[in-house]
């Protein structure tokens, strides 16, 4: 594992940037702990001042510090990006592992209910829930929501490739010598996957971080925990731009494109050392 | 250690049939893969199953083993095992039953067996894996237990450490070998464990099936298609055409003196050091199993075909003591 991630660093530029950037968005929440402001207080500092040695990134018209508020935001969007990777990447090996080991009717089942959730518009179905819940909509529970939405693509990817475990010798001896499908499924297939589960974690967390930072920015969620869409959201309702308070939208939006980017270039390299063929591609290898 | 006759077999296969079933849109198809096999494996003694590809080997033994998946269905008799008494076929006994015999009381060593392995887990899981259930005891008694039986296939502890990647095809193989008896099972079912070797490993490996066989004094079907293999390894030997058996004794006799033309042959293709003449090949190909020749199967190919032949199912008589052939040739007016 070690050696891996020194490899990668020494030969992918990819996740180079990725593991840089991403770091600089794991400093910044880690930050939010020592953050001199309780993050849902307003008026602790003078309003609207430009980004100076004082704020380094500015003020809000809220009376807000943008680079502490920038902490608690992106702490909860990342967090809420991980809650949702995780519950989905459950849901996801559960079926897809299930689902191709098994075969026949559970097959059948599993993924016509999988291919249901592929095809639900999820945005309107979002907004009806928080118009629904509204105030008992919080973030867990959202990310709850979103979670039993956006495991669908990646069930599919794991059952084929359990599709093609189910026939190996291994599986068939694991079968004869007497082992149970829950132990086959768990020790002998999902070391197998967890490579996919890696990559595709990456790709789930920005898919939920952008559809909570969309929500959020028209003001679907829970409004008084900061997230980055939150602050758009707030940095909207007083008209920062036409204010000339570029930085309130500015470094929000530059952070969470530094987190997008991030998680997108260390899930390319990722993939990089999951499958050798695009490693080949790198060296001219595959044409 | 040649098993004695009056001994009770360890496994008394009885007029065995598996078929092949698909209803597809109307079409039943039924590929008779195994029809009719009567034979016994004594204790301690290891009985070949040979012949070609397709002459349903493997099906067989899945059915002895109870490995039966649709479209596999055993169609009737049966395969009694003497440590499963009350149940006269292990595919018809209930998954309970099965889950305790097998690996402990019977264990298979696959074909293509050199991927038992899982390729993502360290050998030592594997062994725990297949085996620690069957055998309990605390997890370094079952780890000290798998080091000393690695040893017996001249395997160093260490390879419990190792990923089946960091192994030679031999030493996998090796492992393979140790999994399947580290349980020290009374019957064993190997088919062509030996067939992705070179001649050299080959001949170690054997050598080391042998010699683990004795000591934990199992009982082993063996199967493959290469002749060499069962004059060297084998105590007796059956041969198999087209699903059914069509002789059986012990392999020095059936290599001495084969009966069924079709044995002959099969021998008659082995080189010998000094012989240069070109060896003659048997005409035509095996018969379509889902619509085999009626009477002898092998009649079609047969040098010594008669009208009778094409008409009758010829009968497995014991036509030298030990010795059973199913031929009309061999036995005249011996109908199934």
């Amino acid at each position: 594992m070690l050696a891996t991630l020194r490899d990668l660093l020494r030969y992918n530029v990819e996740f180079r940037i990725g593991l840089a950037l991403v770091s600089v968005v794991l400093v910044m929440a880690g930050l939010s702990f020592v953050a001199p402001y309780p993050p849902g207080e307003v008026y602790v500092v003078p309003p609207d001042l430009p980004p100076s040695s004082v704020y380094w990134l500015g003020t809000t018209s809220r009376g807000q510090d943008v680079f502490w508020q920038l902490t608690f935001a992106i702490r909860n969007t990342l967090s809420f990006g991980i809650m949702v990777a995780l519950l989905s990447r459950i849901i996801a090996l559960m079926v897809g592992l299930l689902a191709g080991y098994s075969g026949g009717w559970v097959d059948r089942l599993l993924m016509s209910i999988n291919d249901t959730f592929i095809i639900i518009p999820l945005f309107p179905i979002l907004i009806l829930f928080y118009f629904v819940l509204r105030d008992t909509m919080s973030t867990p529970l959202l990310a709850t929501i979103m979670a039993c939405l956006g495991w669908a693509y990646d069930a599919r990817l794991i059952r084929s490739v359990a599709l093609s475990l189910k026939t190996r010798e291994f599986t068939q001896t694991s079968i004869f010598s007497g082992m149970k499908t829950r132990e086959i499924l768990a020790r002998e297939h999902l070391p197998y996957v967890m490579p996919i589960v890696f990559s595709t974690t990456m790709n789930n967390m920005n898919w939920s971080i952008g559809i909570e930072v969309t929500l959020a920015v028209l003001g679907f969620t829970d409004i008084n925990t900061p997230t980055i869409g939150g602050m758009i959201y707030w940095a909207n309702q007083h008209t920062a731009l036409v204010a000339g308070i570029w930085w309130w939208i500015a470094f929000p939006v530059g952070l969470v494109v530094m987190t997008f980017v991030g998680l997108f270039l260390l899930a390319v390299s990722m993939n990089e050392y999951i499958d050798p063929r695009s490693r080949l591609a790198r060296m001219g290898g595959s044409r | 250690m040649k098993g004695s006759a009056d001994q009770a077999p360890v496994l008394a296969v009885l007029d065995l049939q598996a078929h092949f079933r698909t209803r597809y849109f109307g079409v039943h198809r039924e590929v008779r893969a195994v029809d009719g096999v009567n034979f016994d494996v004594r204790r301690n003694e290891i009985y070949g199953l040979a012949g070609e590809s397709s002459s349903g080997k493997t099906t067989l033994v899945k059915t002895i083993a109870g490995l039966l998946k649709p479209p596999l269905e055993m169609v009737g008799g049966s395969a009694r095992f003497s440590f499963l008494p009350e149940w006269d076929a292990l595919g018809r006994a209930p998954q309970e039953v099965v889950r305790r015999i097998r690996w402990r009381h019977l264990s298979y060593i696959m074909q293509g067996s050199m991927n038992v392995l899982n390729p993502l887990r360290r050998i030592r899981y594997s062994f725990r894996d297949f085996a620690w259930r069957h055998l309990g005891g605390s997890k370094s008694e079952f780890d000290t237990r798998a080091a000393d039986h690695l040893e017996r296939v001249k395997l160093d502890p260490s390879v419990l450490a190792a990923y089946p990647h960091e192994l030679s095809g031999g030493m996998r193989q090796r492992v393979t070998i140790a999994l399947a008896t580290i349980c020290k099972p009374e019957f064993i079912i190997a088919d062509e464990p030996t067939t992705a070797l070179d001649v050299v490993v080959q001949k170690d490996v054997l050598g080391m099936i042998r010699t683990i066989q004795r000591e934990i004094g199992s009982s082993m079907l063996f199967i493959t298609h290469d002749m060499g293999v069962h004059a060297a390894l084998t105590d007796r030997l059956g041969i198999m055409y087209a699903g059914r058996l069509v002789e059986d004794g012990d392999t020095a006799d059936i290599f001495a003196e084969p009966l069924h033309p079709y044995t002959r042959h099969l021998i008659a293709s082995l080189p010998r050091i000094g012989d240069v003449r070109q060896r003659e090949g048997l005409e035509g190909t095996p018969p379509n199993l889902a619509a085999p020749p009626p009477g002898c199967r092998f009649h079609p190919r047969c040098p010594l075909a008669m009208p009778v032949c094409a008409t009758t199912v010829p009968a497995m008589i014991e036509t030298r003591p030990g010795h059973r052939v199913a031929c009309h040739a061999v036995n005249p007016g011996a109908a199934a």
